[in-house]
């Protein structure tokens, strides 16, 4: 389906229900508790005609006829003080390479390059196993910059963080978000010793990584990164090996690139929309969100077809949707930030996450004097999702959450008839592969 | 008008066609203990293949297949212990049955599917046996992919069986809550008579020592309900 018609028909036209065709069958989605339901024909013409209408007290009188109706599973209430259980370090605000959008503007978030002393990261990891009971799970994560240029506080916090796990009977998981062009064959074993799960920012095959993830000589990184990432890559069996793509006006044939790191061998490629960066350049307009969305639906058609034929296909973002679709996932916030998962700078100032080191919007206080309890309760007060626009009027808003609060505090919602047509195919997705192969849904996640 | 459930949310909030709206759990005044729509404790009955637990214990009502095991107590299933340590000055090696769903949960979430080893009581009072069982899984299984759907299996709690001890709901949770569910009305400690240094009285959490069966054939005289003032066996 064109992109122009999956906005029509992912067009919000009622908070309280969304109609899908997926082909021969007819659903229903019911946002409150995200409940998909299929009906029969007679059904959805009488649906499709009371969400015309655009009466929402027609809309709750048909939805309780059918039976649909349920108390709000998401109510304003936000979350209060809940337990921090993922943290990520900024170990190094510095980085070697001069990306064109970096939303940490060249990895020092605007200010001096710093470098994480590791009685900083250890007295993160006080923060993060502060409260944490035997059995629970913990996740320790390692950005930048470039974390790899500070390879001996990554080495030290993990050893660490294992040791207080394994005291306490808590499971740490470790995660690294790296440029590719300091990984060693050394770093390949230490990851899959500690089972990290490793992000690569790739941004194409060749050409349009080099154009978009320059060394800062402006030569082309793209050789360099896989040359040091197949070690990685045929080392992974506990470690995980993910390729991250950011999409701008210049790197939009996706389905090219899904293709050629899938081949690479690996475990999941992903692509997020750049809508911010600091200068403004490589941003998404609605005529390149209309050409991403194409390339989206593009992959995912071939993602359906791979897992029709029982055949492993990781485009993640495809994978990610249709789980949450399948346990109807009905969320008030887009993310952690700020709740269950803050950032840690360099210095040790505590963020609502990794992408607001250094900015005063996000800031909740530093390790010294602890969690900023006000600012805290505050940021998730005013961050739930009954508190955006136009996201109260909108059907996938318990989906969406309300989109990433960094693009959103700095520009706004440009990306809603992006995001809601992806969302609206993938329900038409979820829905067929239910038909087709529901044995793909009883796979662990 | 027809309308299915596709998704895990759309299932859990599946309502039977003539089922009141209190049938859906949301909308349920109840606990994991009776309550007033269902008993869940039911479902444990028949999660072990070949044999029969009683609803609140670990005590076997029936076993056709393994004779042995008729009228002993559960003490384990695989790993998991349905005892705890519960250590007193006077009884420093204590121990005592945990409450029956919170010991069971782990063993659904873990063992499910599986033969595990079950440890038993034993004539013997000193001995235990041990019997290899089948955990049944909570959830109906896909026919299609063979992993849980959001329905309780048949198997674990036929139509009308969460729903049979509903005729003394108060008397069941007061045996399985002892004194952390009652509201005000029932104190823990009445008829108290001050003297000097010391306090006399009936501690009415004795009374959780009492069967089942006991409070349910006796709950006025076990109970001692103050009806006008004064105590009602009175």
């Amino acid at each position: 389906m064109a992109a122009s018609d999956l906005f029509e028909r992912s067009a919000p036209l009622s908070p309280d229900a969304h109609l899908v065709d997926s082909g021969g069958r007819l659903h229903l989605l019911v946002p409150n508790g995200n409940r998909l339901y299929d009906v029969d024909a007679a059904t959805h013409a009488e649906l499709e005609r009371v969400l015309g209408r655009g009466d929402g007290t027609a809309v709750a009188q048909l939805l309780t006829r059918l039976g649909v109706d349920a108390p709000d599973y998401v109510d304003d209430e936000p979350l209060l003080a809940p337990p921090v259980r993922a943290l990520s370090l900024a170990v190094a605000q510095k980085c070697n390479l001069g990306c064109t959008y970096c939303y940490a503007d060249g990895g020092s978030f605007g200010g001096r390059a710093a470098s994480m002393q590791l009685d900083v990261a250890l007295a993160s990891l006080e923060l993060l196993f502060g409260d944490v009971g035997a059995g629970e799970r913990v996740n320790l994560t390692f950005l930048g910059g470039e974390p790899l240029l500070n390879r001996p506080v990554i080495r030290a916090a993990t050893i660490r963080a294992r040791e207080i796990a394994g005291e306490r009977d808590v499971r740490v998981s470790f995660s690294i978000t790296t440029n590719g062009t300091q990984l060693t064959e050394d770093d390949a074993d230490f990851f899959e010793q500690h089972g990290f799960a490793v992000t690569v920012s790739l941004d194409g095959a060749g050409a349009a990584h080099d154009r978009q993830r320059p060394f800062r000589s402006g030569r082309g990184s793209y050789d360099r990164v896989i040359e040091r990432v197949m070690p990685l890559l045929e080392r992974q069996r506990r470690m995980q090996v993910s390729a991250r793509v950011t999409v701008t006006p210049q790197n939009l044939g996706l389905r090219e690139t899904l293709d050629a790191f899938v081949a690479l061998g690996f475990h999941s490629v992903g692509f997020s929309p750049l809508l911010r960066s600091p200068a403004g350049a490589g941003e998404l307009g609605p005529q390149e969100l209309a050409e991403m969305l194409d390339g989206m639906v593009g992959c995912g058609e071939e993602f359906e077809r791979r897992v029709v034929a029982g055949e492993r296909y990781p485009f993640a973002n495809a994978v990610n949707a249709l789980r949450e679709i399948h346990r109807g996932t009905h969320r008030p916030y887009p993310c952690g930030a700020g709740a269950g998962y803050l950032g840690v700078s360099a210095t040790g100032e505590l963020a609502a996450c990794h992408r607001f080191v250094g900015d005063e919007e996000g800031a909740l206080g530093n390790l010294t004097d602890g969690l900023d309890g006000e600012r805290r309760a505050s940021w998730l007060h005013e961050r739930h999702v009954h508190r955006q626009e136009p996201c109260r009027s909108c059907w996938a808003r318990y989906m969406c959450g309300g989109g990433c609060h960094h693009e959103v505090i700095a520009r706004g919602r440009p990306a809603c008839d992006y995001i809601r047509g992806w969302l609206h195919w993938s329900l038409g997705a979820y829905a067929r592969l239910m038909r087709e192969r529901p044995d793909y849904f009883a796979a662990p996640p | 008008m027809t309308i299915e459930p596709t998704n895990l949310t759309a299932q859990l909030h599946y309502r039977a066609a003539g089922n009141p709206p209190s049938t859906l759990p949301d909308a349920a005044v109840s606990n994991a203990f009776p309550g007033l729509e269902f008993d869940f404790r039911n479902i444990w009955r028949r999660l072990l293949e070949g044999i029969e637990l009683h609803e609140a214990r670990g005590f076997v009502v029936s076993a056709p297949d393994h004779p042995s095991l008729a009228g002993q107590f559960l003490l384990a299933v695989g790993e998991h212990s349905m005892l705890m340590d519960v250590r007193s000055p006077g009884e420093p090696d204590g121990q005592t049955f945990m409450e029956w769903s919170n010991a069971l949960a782990d063993v659904v979430a873990d063992n499910a599917g599986q033969l595990v080893a079950c440890t038993f009581t034993a004539d013997d009072p000193d001995g235990t046996q041990v019997v290899e069982l089948r955990v049944r899984p909570l959830f109906v299984l896909s026919e299609a992919t063979q992993s849980p759907t959001a329905l309780i299996d048949e198997i674990l709690a036929q139509p009308g069986e969460l729903t049979q001890s509903l005729c003394s709901p108060w008397q069941n949770d007061y045996v399985e809550c002892a004194c952390y569910y009652w509201a005000a009305s029932r104190p823990d400690f009445v008829n108290v008579q001050a003297t000097a240094g010391a306090s006399a009285g009936e501690e009415w959490l004795e009374v959780t020592s009492e069967t089942y069966e006991q409070l349910f054939r006796g709950w006025q005289r076990t109970l001692r309900f103050i009806v006008g003032g004064r105590d009602g066996g009175q």
